[in-house]
């Protein structure tokens, strides 16, 4: 049984990312600036309309602009576009100014036809429907346990609200897109991805190529958030135009494009009543919400887990809950995958009702939820979040701090599943004593290099330096994608196991009895010419699934102009062995401020008039900036018998939670719909009941 | 963006032959070259007037400074003087996007400035202020847009510059044909009030040249309320400044801005001020005046509360 060793120099440290010194000279080369011989600029050429039958499409006169190599349309024949930016055309030139000349002069026959952008305009019976054939609200699930009636009747108290969440896009830093170059011996595809391996597949299937004949690369990239798993309808048009032009072809979307067309998170409207016993327990649920996934149905979408359900009564057990969920289609981009799909939405609307409830029952919030969390480990966690973090001193009665500027706390939970498996590497072990590991996996930013660099470090009795970690090409061992928090319990094993197997055939050779660190040189010597390459895989044992989390928050609101300011995040978060702690808490970091960011500012905005997606750029789509961003403690658990778990999801799921649970505690009403604006703010002060003087 | 000619000017007479009816003068670049990106401006020429001479100095004086059309928003908020003499101006500029728009960004171009409402800026709304027929913010989402209007156009003027400066009782230096206007904020952009397709009074050529500020008011402060703490637009700003005298206000202006197409002034409430003690009471009665019948949307009524807030806390600045 393999087992991590007990004594780990590097494997839980703070090492700095090995990457880091080409990410911070700029020698890294991202997707967006690899530049194949004879490159041209790809664009896309995007409808105007939010619903449209397309009956031509004239690419002549944008073949004749001076520096145009190709011209496609991104679909033949006749067909109906159900969204604002749906790709209609893609052209490959010379210059960007060229492709902009070019897209100015197509000539597209379309005829307007009715449509909806709202969820709670679509869900109305007369609504124009976004698919012909089905209505937009789809039938509900519904799900039913013990007498829920009853039960709700034996409730000491009941609480219920109706909570909301927006449409939240993914907006990587790195945009989506890819630069192909096809030619006849092989289609290579540099790719700003998650899954390597997948776009391999997608290229393959879709462009009718064998799968030994392509290639996929992907050395930096700068996050996906569960949008950037396939090869998209962007890398397939690059393909496509790098075979008509006879040129790579390198198609990055603008940040424009990045609002419409790349997936998004569901949006949600939850009607939620929930009741408990005398003492706290929770006792009766019910759940009714709907949401939209774009023209998606609200199923699993591309990468998985895009839809419009969401687990409920989420972390918690409650013996009566019925449950109705179903999805509302809209004539905008589709939802895909997005950190921890599902759960934050989940989060929001239990979380908030559980205040509800402990401000009617008058129990310490953090108490309600150590009696009625499931889970051993979480309520460890908020025991000692609670005391890091001073909840027992700074916890008032909702909305009774002085003055105009008040203060208060929440909390919120979270769980994830994770795991990970299947991951292959190559182990390259050279007469010089260098090193050099191969794996399938992909770097999204998080730190996989570094993780497998301190691995092998430790095994070997090198240091992270002597490593040369590759990855990200479908040439080397086969890893799988990187999302669900999957990556490095998927990927550590892999590493462990080929390390010790090279270890072993070094020692084996060269009859060096222990190669490790002093010795490593001269065993390595004796190999002579020919280095030595040992590949291993994923085993049993060195890592598991199952992470929780709990997070505190901290803020302070505005009264008068209804500005929220998150002062403190206090995060406590279990994960096994931690291998790379900087990196990971770089995650957490990351994780917390996404979600400050879906507390406070995210919100794709439709305009029902025009239909199109009225903010797409960080102007008026805002992401939290430096000075938005507070303190943030992250209290990691560690729990090395767990073996290796990833922890990128569960740190962002009780974000938005923390911080609504605690403008709700510092204004005394609650502000059920996220983001948290200065207008909501307002609006929900304004309907409070005054007090009595 | 558009092809373009590039020419660059040495003197303003020579920027004015060279712009011609279909260009625009190049400074800092921040709000034109975007509106160049997204198609909303395709000038045939830009000129360059970066090099125009005396229009990059900050000139102080015992009655009046005056500041170059070039000066940059940056040399506004780091100028030790000007936070002495003028403290609003200095904090309307460190409020203009980032510190890198502010850089490059210069005072002319600020007050120059386009429209932000969203469907303006939107490649693929014809709304009113680009010649279409609707005014989408009126029927759609409304929430960055006017409380006040003079016309079928919702969209505020979001120049931190020109509130701080209709405060101070400013006056632009403007070059039109071969004279030079001088005119008060308010005349800079009495237009956008009346005319739906105007951001401002400037015609094409107009040129503004440099902005006198006079040392009459000891006090004055800008404050603005946006969605995020750094780097983003006002949702409303306020601007204020007059003497104060044994605890008696005189010659008070407030002004509003992102809350109206014009830099939002209201005579009546400046009056009201005129003698009163400087404190809540008076400064909330002023707020009174000042909003008095705004066009609620569907989505702005929350700006009425933040500017109410604004012009007390603004107003209570001036102690300082």
């Amino acid at each position: 049984m393999p087992g991590w060793p007990e004594k780990r120099d590097y494997i839980g440290s703070h090492h700095t990312r090995v990457d880091a010194p080409a990410k911070v000279t700029g020698s890294a080369k991202y997707t967006s600036d690899v530049q194949p011989e004879g490159w041209l600029y790809g664009m896309i050429l995007r409808s105007k309309w939010p619903k449209a039958k397309i009956t031509k499409i004239d690419l002549d006169k944008a073949r004749s602009i001076p520096g145009i190599k190709a011209a496609i349309v991104a679909r033949e024949g006749e067909r109906t576009v159900r969204y604002y930016g749906e790709e209609l055309a893609a052209l490959a030139g010379t210059s960007r100014q060229a492709c902009e000349d070019a897209l100015k002069v197509i000539e597209v026959e379309a005829k307007e036809l009715p449509f909806v952008v709202r969820e709670e305009d679509a869900k109305e019976a007369e609504a124009p429907r976004v698919w012909e054939n089905a209505p937009n609200l789809s039938k509900p699930s519904v799900q039913e346990k013990g007498d829920v009636d009853t039960a709700f009747s034996e409730c000491a108290a009941v609480v219920e609200g109706f909570y909301t969440t927006p449409v939240q896009l993914h907006h990587p830093l790195e945009t989506h897109g890819n630069t192909v170059s096809w030619t006849e011996e092989e289609v290579t595809a540099w790719s700003s991805t998650q899954g390597i391996t997948s776009v391999l597949d997608d290229a393959a299937r879709n462009l009718k190529v064998p799968a030994n004949k392509v290639r996929v690369i992907s050395e930096f990239m700068g996050g996906g958030f569960g949008s950037k798993f396939g090869l998209g309808v962007e890398g397939g048009l690059a393909a496509r135009l790098s075979q008509a032009a006879n040129a790579p072809v390198k198609l990055m979307l603008p940040r424009f494009d990045e609002a419409l067309a790349v997936g998004n998170r569901p949006s949600s409207f939850q009607k939620i009543k929930l009741g408990a016993k005398a003492d706290g327990t929770l006792h009766a649920f019910e759940l009714e919400s709907y949401g939209t996934a774009g023209i998606g149905s609200g199923n699993a979408s591309e990468g998985g887990g895009g839809g419009a359900e969401f687990p409920a009564p989420y972390i918690y057990t409650v013996p009566n809950t019925r449950k109705k969920q179903s999805a509302v289609a809209i004539n905008a981009g589709s939802a895909r995958a997005f950190r921890a799909p599902g759960h934050p939405t989940a989060s929001f609307g239990m979380e908030s009702i559980m205040d509800e409830l402990a401000v009617k029952m008058d129990i310490d919030p953090v108490e309600l939820r150590i009696k009625n969390d499931p889970s051993e480990v979480r309520r460890k966690e908020y025991r000692l979040g609670a005391e890091r973090f001073g909840w027992k001193e700074k916890y008032k009665k909702p909305g009774s701090s002085e003055g105009p500027i008040k203060t208060g706390v929440g909390c919120a939970g979270a769980t994830w599943g994770g795991g990970g498996r299947g991951t292959k590497a190559q182990a390259q072990i050279n007469p010089d004593g260098s090193v050099e590991i191969r794996c399938g996996t992909q770097d999204l930013g998080t730190g996989s290099k570094t993780v497998i660099a301190l691995i092998a470090a430790d095994l070997l009795g090198l240091k992270p330096e002597q490593i040369v970690v590759r990855v990200g090409d479908t040439r080397f061992p086969p890893s799988g994608g990187s999302g669900g928090s999957t990556t490095t319990a998927s990927v550590a094993p892999a590493i462990y196991d080929v390390c010790m197997k090279a270890l072993d055939e070094l020692q084996k050779q060269t009859g060096v009895t222990d190669a490790r660190g002093q010795n490593w040189l001269a065993a390595c010597k004796q190999l002579g010419v020919n280095p030595l390459t040992v590949s291993g895989q994923w085993q049993e044992g060195l890592s598991s699934s199952g992470a929780g989390g709990v997070q505190f928050a901290e803020v302070q609101v505005d009264t008068e102009t209804g500005f929220t300011r998150v002062k403190k995040i206090t995060c406590v978060q279990d994960g096994g062995l931690f291998v790379s702690k900087l990196t990971a808490e770089s995650q957490v970091n990351g994780g917390i401020i996404m979600g400050i960011g879906y507390a406070l500012y995210e919100e794709r905005v439709m305009d029902k008039t025009s239909g199109v997606v009225l903010n797409p750029n960080f102007e008026t789509y805002r992401l939290p900036g430096l000075a938005d961003v507070p303190e943030i403690e992250v209290i990691l658990l560690d729990m090395p018998e767990r073996g290796v778990i990833g922890i990128g999801e569960p740190v962002t799921i009780p974000t938005a939670s923390a911080v609504a649970n605690a403008v709700a505690n510092a204004l005394g009403v609650r502000v059920s719909r996220i983001p948290i604006t200065p207008a909501r703010v307002l609006e929900a002060l304004s309907k409070r009941t005054p007090v009595p003087a | 963006m558009k092809s373009f000619a590039y020419a660059t000017a040495s003197s303003p007479a020579g920027a004015r032959d060279l712009v011609g009816a279909d260009g625009r003068y190049l400074a800092g670049g921040m709000d034109l070259l975007s509106e160049m990106k997204e198609y909303i401006a395709q000038p045939k020429t830009l000129v360059n007037i970066k090099a125009l001479p005396g229009l990059s100095k900050i000139e102080p004086g015992s009655k009046l400074w005056s500041f170059g059309a070039n000066v940059t928003i940056a040399e506004i908020e780091d100028h030790e003087d000007i936070r002495k003499t003028f403290p609003a101006l200095p904090q309307a500029a460190a409020e203009v996007g980032s510190r890198q728009i502010r850089n490059l960004g210069t005072l002319g171009g600020n007050l120059a400035q386009h429209s932000r409402c969203w469907y303006y800026r939107h490649r693929d709304t014809l709304c009113l202020k680009k010649g279409g027929d609707l005014c989408y913010a009126r029927h759609g989402d409304n929430r960055y847009h006017s409380l006040f209007t003079g016309n079928s156009c919702i969209s505020p003027v979001v120049s931190n510059m020109a509130i701080a400066l209709a405060a101070l009782d400013a006056q632009v230096l403007v070059q039109k044909a071969d004279k030079t206007l001088r005119l008060t904020i308010a005349e800079l952009y009495a237009e956008a009030w009346r005319n739906p397709e105007a951001h401002n009074s400037l015609e094409p050529g107009d040129l503004i040249l440099k902005v006198e500020v006079p040392v009459q008011n000891q006090r004055s402060a800008y404050l603005q309320m946006s969605a995020k703490s750094e780097f983003d637009w006002a949702l409303v700003s306020c601007a204020a400044a007059g003497r104060l005298e044994a605890g008696k206000l005189s010659q008070v202006r407030v002004v509003m801005g992102a809350i109206a197409n014009v830099p939002y002034q209201v005579e009546a409430a400046n009056r009201f001020l005129e003698g009163k003690a400087l404190d809540e009471s008076s400064a909330d009665k002023a707020a009174d005046i000042l909003l008095e019948k705004p066009h609620l949307f569907s989505d702005n009524g929350y700006k009425l509360p933040i500017a109410r807030a604004l012009i007390r806390r603004t107003l209570l600045q001036l102690k300082a």
